[in-house]
């Protein structure tokens, strides 16, 4: 509003000043920037028409532009490939030394063509393919342009195919490559190996110590950990628009798509067919289609068309089965279309094998139960089917659905090779993201009930109360399982009374002193705290009985990943106004204790320091309000547990301060700490507060017992 | 004019600084420079001509490559599929028969041979079986051993040595499978062989010692690196270490030591275990004590490694990169510490601690095998209580078993069944059942009729479904996995026990916060007996607790099937015949998968005058056995375990409101305040 105001009153003012005669003036430098803006924008947008992509660092050339090499026929060819390479023998680790955050640097040799004495060409230049790999490498955080500082080198031979290339002059090339050294740290991508009549199941490529991503690879020719297995990229991933169709009950149970099947194993999917009836469709070539359908989207079966790959999703199961090559484009659609690949290739290894499950995607059948296939797949329950599902789907978008997924995936899994201290969880690979986000892993998550010995360290965060701090002081020195008391003190206009000043006591007391008022400085993970519990209490809490404490101590070590604490709070759904609120009546459930009186484990100290979500942190300390219901949704979000609350409500007053009930029954207060609630609850995205309606008491709390025999006899008086 | 003027100023303005804006930036980058080599390639070229290029695969390449018929076996190497006959397990599942050992054999072996005869697995007929196991000749004898009988080229055979054999075999492999201690990778089959940890030669039959761990964070102090040394010893390294500790040239540098005389246990965050073979024995300790096993480079298979993921517990390391793995291992995030060493200690208990242990994982994996897509899910194997305790079998979804809720995002059903066990009575337990059908939780009544009477044909009406099963006269039947339990939630009781309703109603709502506990309302609490010298258990009130009685307990239907198909039968049988015994089985069983003591909550004192003492909770008939035999279950149970499980607590759940001084009418359960 104010800046609109202001333009409008300069614009008048500078007219005046104009004089006429310097129209001429005007009139020339408005054409001058004109036709200077003519000028910037022809050259900036006109060469970019052409190509779409306008990043400046880039080289445009033409492919048939690559420099020429001339390979002479007698150049050294690579030894085969070496059956017994492992990474601690084959890789030459030393080089990725020097790479930063844990992530290997990878190289890309500049394209050449490759020619034999006679100038015919080794093999075409480069595929499609190929080159969206290379450039979806080369713009992820891998590549580096410094040959002298990569760990792993991409050769920009296009190797995918073998029977696009020539043997042994592709060897050769490999092997003049500038830091080649028996291909140690090289990378090569295969999708195609092996050639009629054997189809080996890996390269056929001479490639001595280089690594391999192959696809089709098989128990014999996989060296596990070192080699690794990726799909066969299917170009109807591009070409097709297929939209995600949902788990669930489908037309087919079971469907055979595959074109170029071995007559043996058609009989065997005939003879399935003929027993199964309509749940069993098999699929084959058209024979009779008109010019101009391309035979790759359409399948048969009789005389009925159906649309390929759309047909997959009508299906439950869909078969993979090998052929020439154990790898097959066909699993990519079947993944796609949400259909369960059914695999019927002995000894092959399935993309990714290293880090995938494929057991959650995927039914593997061996090929001498291929009769049975049916038997199998109908023992399956719906549920874990609809699971399976969307796991294959899953696997598709995340693994196989671009060259660039695959090329990051064999990377990424290479990489956790040599920083194996920041490899990606088996959760990370293999969970989707709907089940990632329900999904909470407790960080302490064995069940272990720590030893009584160990004691706990109480944290006392005091301002300038000395006298109700010495009073808490000396009642919590009471209790038997105390090991440290540590004073926190948060007030840097005064010091800490003289050490002779304070209460004496049977454990060690020490003081921190803190460089800033700050209500997380309860939270921070301080050196002095040597015992895994840690009792948060304030400098007015005098109300509790050493039994109290040391029950509540008791109970922490029954639940060491959950908040232990005394006076408990609920939050309530404000139907009318639609959000949170913030409630410290009489009620039956808590879903909160405050941190006035409360253990913890000390690793939610580390928690609440380092790991608090969002502007959590600084929100608190810059309202000096809401620490407690920060650390109650942090513990809650992390653990996915609900707070135990020990013992009967007490009044907690007390003469001369406000304590937390005192505070809490103001109602500008109470407003502040609904604001609270429904703030964290936006930054965490969720509410991860559980709602339980039980408190936690000794066991003969009440009971008609004899009080003397009681552990804890003083609970609850008031 | 003055406006045309106006106009065109602004114009001018607006045109030089978009001038400026586009005009500036390239030359801005063309200023600084990005590359120190000026003209050379920037990242992999975007080509002219990208889109002349050809697909790698010619049209149709990808879809006939070629017929080939179905491929004959390669000599000499085996995998799953064209090695094993899944055929023959039909049915019954895995059912494994055990060549019986000839003349003297060595204690691992009699071990060995005793965990397999005592697992679930067993058969005594070599026809039936569908594994065959086959103890590989103790290396100390160097007898030839004769082929096996049922050989058959070693088809469905599974040779089992815990020792790496360092000599070659004395008949042919053939195709049997090969299950052996710290298998070298390079002749280890991924997917048919079984890798086994090197068990010391003292390493227990049953039970075996818990993980040395007993906190979750590492101790403030205690030393970073333990370095695996020669005998089983270990060597701490201090925390202020300039460089490699294991490697010989900077001996020099290794800084404070104290080295442990003989075998103990290693006391460090991180164990270095260099990775040749007699290291191994070290990855056990490691993982018993707790202590993150950082392996370098290791030649052999890491035990289990088909199901279990080490790189939850372990870290495999390159032994060339010392310095950036000692930074690692330094600078590495107490969150991931954390979880690293809890899950040394899960995988300890779970598959490692005991022989028994072993054999039956190793069996397992060979199950898992041939139920293909029924298998335990990677979960059940990598999170406690670990895949021996759970059964695949009982459901494919994670979510249907009480202990991983938290990982899937999931919650039990929101229902009940009571099963309230007939026992001899012969009148339905009227009171009872009106109480528990009014619970607003209740799902369903089933009643096991086990008395030799029919059971009559009248019952009382009630809101949910009452069915009587006719059950039989076991006391085990009780916990039997009936298909006619509908909810997750088992609320067990007897015909004689007295609950109300809102009793029912708050254990239900307790138990949803612990599916996989039970929550009961009377309990017994165990102790060991110096003057018997063995355990004992009470009914006497006291201070703690470590069982509940199932004559009225909330559980997961999940224990009836872990009750009747994991528990040995000779543990069963014993329930049977001493009924009370079923109560501690029932509690040994929950405490040894859970490691945490069951719940009480309240339990009116009005409800115990009406009924007889808590120590014949079988009522008429049926629990009267006298004490010692009582006395002495336990202890059979504990030597059926191989230790004792049960833990104690000390604290009951109570309603929030329990006997506050507010108004009743404010509380939810009012009916508990009675005195």
């Amino acid at each position: 509003m104010c800046a609109s105001v202001k333009y409008n009153i300069r614009g008048p003012a500078l007219i005046p000043r104009m004089k006429t005669k310097h129209r001429i003036y005007y009139i020339t430098l408005f054409s001058i920037v004109l036709l200077g803006l003519i000028a910037t924008g022809m050259f900036q947008f006109w060469p970019h028409s052409i190509e779409s992509s306008s990043d400046w660092s880039v080289q445009k050339r033409s492919i048939r532009d690559v420099p020429v090499v001339r390979l002479p026929a007698d150049s050294p060819v690579p030894e085969r490939g070496d059956l017994s390479c492992r990474m601690h023998t084959c890789f030459d680790v030393y080089r990725c030394g020097f790479n930063p955050k844990n992530k290997i640097k990878v190289y890309i040799y500049s394209l050449k063509k490759y020619v034999d004495d006679a100038g015919v060409p080794v093999s075409s230049t480069i595929s499609q393919e190929y080159n969206e790999l290379l450039t979806a490498v080369a713009d992820s955080d891998y590549y580096t342009e410094d040959i002298a500082r990569a760990c792993l080198f991409i050769p920009s031979i296009d190797l995918l195919n073998q029977n696009a290339l020539r043997v042994k002059e592709t060897a050769q090339a490999l092997a003049q490559l500038s830091r080649w050294d028996r291909g140690t740290n090289h990378l090569l991508f295969n999708m195609l190996p092996g050639g009629p009549p054997d189809y080996n199941t890996a390269l056929d490529v001479p490639r001595d110590r280089a690594l391999l991503a192959g696809g089709g690879f098989s128990t014999w020719t996989y060296r596990q950990g070192y080699d690794v297995s990726i799909p066969v990229y299917s170009p109807l991933s591009a070409e097709v628009d297929l939209p995600e169709k949902g788990p669930g009950p489908r037309r087919y149970f079971l469907l055979s798509s595959q074109m170029a099947l071995h007559p043996e194993y058609r009989e065997e999917l005939a003879a399935l067919q003929a027993r199964h009836g309509e749940a069993v469709l098999v699929l084959d070539k058209c024979t009779n289609l008109s010019e101009g359908i391309p035979a790759a989207r359409k399948r048969c079966h009789k005389h009925q068309v159906f649309d390929y790959p759309q047909v997959l999703q009508e299906a439950t199961f869909c078969v993979v089965l090998r052929g020439a090559r154990l790898g097959q484009a066909v699993l990519s659609d079947v993944l796609r279309a949400g259909c369960i690949p059914v695999i019927i290739a002995d000894s092959y290894i399935l993309p990714f094998s290293e880090v995938l499950d494929w057991k959650r995607a995927s039914v593997a059948v061996p090929e001498e139960k291929m009769s049975d296939v049916h038997s199998i797949l109908q023992s399956i329950p719906q549920r874990q089917i609809e699971e399976m599902q969307r796991q294959a789907r899953w696997f598709w978008e995340a693994y196989f659905q671009s060259i660039k997924a695959i090329a990051l995936a064999t990377l990424q899994i290479i990489n956790d090779r040599i920083y194996p201290y920041a490899a990606i969880s088996y959760e990370d690979w293999n969970d989707p993201p709907s089940v990632k986000w329900g999904s909470v892993s407790n960080p302490l998550f064995l069940p272990l009930i720590p030893p009584q010995s160990q004691g706990f360290t109480a944290i006392v965060l005091t301002y300038d109360r000395v006298e109700s701090l010495f009073r808490v002081i000396t009642e919590v020195s009471k209790v038997p399982s105390l090991s440290k008391l540590l004073v926190v003190w948060n007030n840097q206009n005064k010091n800490p009374p003289e050490d002779s000043l304070w209460p004496k006591i049977r454990v060690p007391l020490k003081v921190v002193r803190t460089a800033e008022n700050k209500l997380s400085n309860r939270f921070f993970p301080y050196d002095e705290i040597e015992t895994e519990a840690v009792l948060a209490i304030d400098d007015d809490i005098i109300m509790l009985t050493s039994d109290e404490l040391q029950f509540g101590y008791e109970v922490w070590r029954e639940f060491p990943d959950r908040l232990v604490g005394y006076p408990g709070r609920l939050h309530l759904w404000d139907h009318e106004m639609s959000k949170w609120k913030y409630e410290s009546e009489w009620t039956n459930e808590v879903s909160m204790v405050l941190t006035g009186a409360a253990f913890y484990h000390k690793y939610f100290n580390y928690l609440y320091t380092y790991k608090m979500p969002g502007d959590i942190k600084n929100w608190v300390d810059a309202h000096m309000n809401c620490e407690d219901i920060a650390m109650n949704f942090l513990v809650a979000n992390v653990t996915g547990k609900a707070v135990i609350k020990v013992t009967p409500r007490k009044k907690f007053k007390c003469p001369e301060c406000t304590a937390i009930d005192g505070l809490s029954l103001d109602q500008t207060h109470m407003v502040e700490r609904s604001e609270c609630i429904n703030k964290f609850a936006s930054v965490f995205g969720t509410m991860p507060l559980k709602v339980v309606e039980h408190r936690a008491d000794p066991v003969l709390y009440k009971d008609d017992f004899p009080e003397k025999l009681k552990s804890f006899p003083n609970i609850g008086s008031l | 004019m003055q406006s045309w003027r106006r106009k065109s100023l602004w114009l001018a303005l607006l045109a030089s600084w978009l001038l400026i804006l586009l005009g500036l930036f390239p030359l801005l980058r063309l200023a600084v420079p990005t590359s120190p080599r000026a003209g050379a390639p920037q990242g992999w070229p975007r080509w002219l001509d990208t889109e002349l290029l050809q697909s790698f695969a010619k049209p149709g390449e990808l879809l006939e490559d070629g017929p080939r018929p179905p491929q004959a076996l390669r000599g000499g190497s085996c995998n799953w599929g064209a090695c094993f006959d899944t055929s023959k397990c039909r049915g019954g599942g895995l059912k494994v028969f055990v060549y019986p050992a000839a003349g003297p054999v060595s204690e691992t072996r009699r071990r060995i041979l005793a965990s397999v005869e005592g697992s679930r697995y067993h058969t005594l007929s070599a026809a039936e079986a569908c594994l065959l196991l086959l103890l590989s000749p103790d290396t100390s004898t160097g007898e030839r051993d004769p082929v096996p009988p049922q050989w058959d080229g070693g088809r469905n055979h599974l040779v089992l040595s815990l020792h790496p054999a360092p000599c070659p075999r004395t008949f042919q492999l053939g195709q049997a499978m090969v299950a052996e201690a710290s298998p070298t990778v390079d002749t280890f089959r991924p997917g048919f062989d079984v890798a086994l940890p090197l068990l010391p030669e003292a390493h227990p039959l049953r039970g075996g010692a818990p993980g040395q761990l007993r906190q979750h964070s590492p101790r403030p102090g205690v030393a970073l690196l333990a370095l695996a040394e020669d005998g089983g010893r270990w060597h701490v390294a201090g925390t202020d270490f300039s460089a490699c500790p294991w490697d010989g040239r900077c001996e020099q540098d290794r800084g404070p030591k104290q080295t442990h005389p003989g075998a103990t246990l290693p006391n460090a965050t991180f164990c270095l275990i260099p990775g040749r073979g007699p290291d191994v024995l070290h990855f056990l300790q490691a993982l018993q004590a707790g202590c993150i096993p950082v392996l370098l480079s290791p030649r052999w298979e890491l035990p289990f490694s088909e199901v279990i993921d080490w790189t939850k517990a372990a870290i495999v390391a390159d032994e060339r990169l010392p310095l950036q793995v000692l930074t690692a291992l330094q600078e590495m995030p107490l969150t991931r510490v954390l979880a690293l060493r809890q899950q040394t200690q899960f995988l300890w208990d779970a598959y490692f601690s005991s022989v028994e242990k072993v054999i039956h994982t190793t069996l397992e994996i060979i199950q898992d095998r041939i139920f293909g897509p029924s298998a335990h899910p990677s979960l059940l194997w990598n999170s406690p209580p670990g895949a021996i305790l759970a059964l695949p079998t009982f459901s494919p979804s994670p979510s249907d078993f009480p202990f991983y809720h938290l990982q899937q995002g999931s919650r039990p059903l929101g229902r009940f069944s009571a099963l309230i066990w007939g026992g001899a009575l012969g009148q339905p337990p009227l009171k009872l059942i009106q109480a528990v059908a009014g619970s607003e939780h209740c799902a369903q009544i089933l009643v096991l009729w086990s008395s030799e009477k029919p059971p009559p044909t009248r019952w009382p009406k009630t809101a949910v479904p009452l069915t009587v099963i006719d059950g039989h006269r076991k006391v085990s039947d009780r916990f039997f996995p009936y298909s006619a339990i509908s909810t997750d939630a088992i609320l067990s009781l007897d015909a004689h026990s007295s609950l109300s309703t809102s009793e029912v109603d708050f254990a239900f709502v307790v138990w949803q916060s612990f599916p996989e506990r039970m929550v009961g309302f009377l309990t017994w609490s165990h102790f060991w007996d110096e003057a018997r010298g063995g355990w004992g258990y009470t009914a006497k009130r006291t201070n703690e607790f470590s069982m509940v009685l199932t004559s009225a307990a909330f559980y997961h239907r999940y224990y009836h099937t872990l009750f009747t198909h994991a528990l040995p039968k000779a543990l069963r049988t014993l329930a049977d015949e001493a009924p009370t015994c079923v109560d501690v089985l029932m509690n040994f069983l929950v405490a040894s998968v859970t490691k945490l003591p069951p719940i009480k909550v309240p339990y009116g004192m009005w409800h115990q005058e009406a009924r007889p003492p808590p120590l014949e909770p079988g009522g008429p008939g049926l629990r009267q056995e006298p004490q010692p035999a009582a006395q002495n279950c336990i202890n059979q149970m504990a030597a059926g375990f191989g230790h004792m499980p049960l833990v104690s607590s000390r604290l009951r759940l109570d309603p929030v409101l329990f006997k506050d001084p507010v108004s009743v009418l404010r509380k939810k359960y009012r009916s508990l305040e009675k005195p």
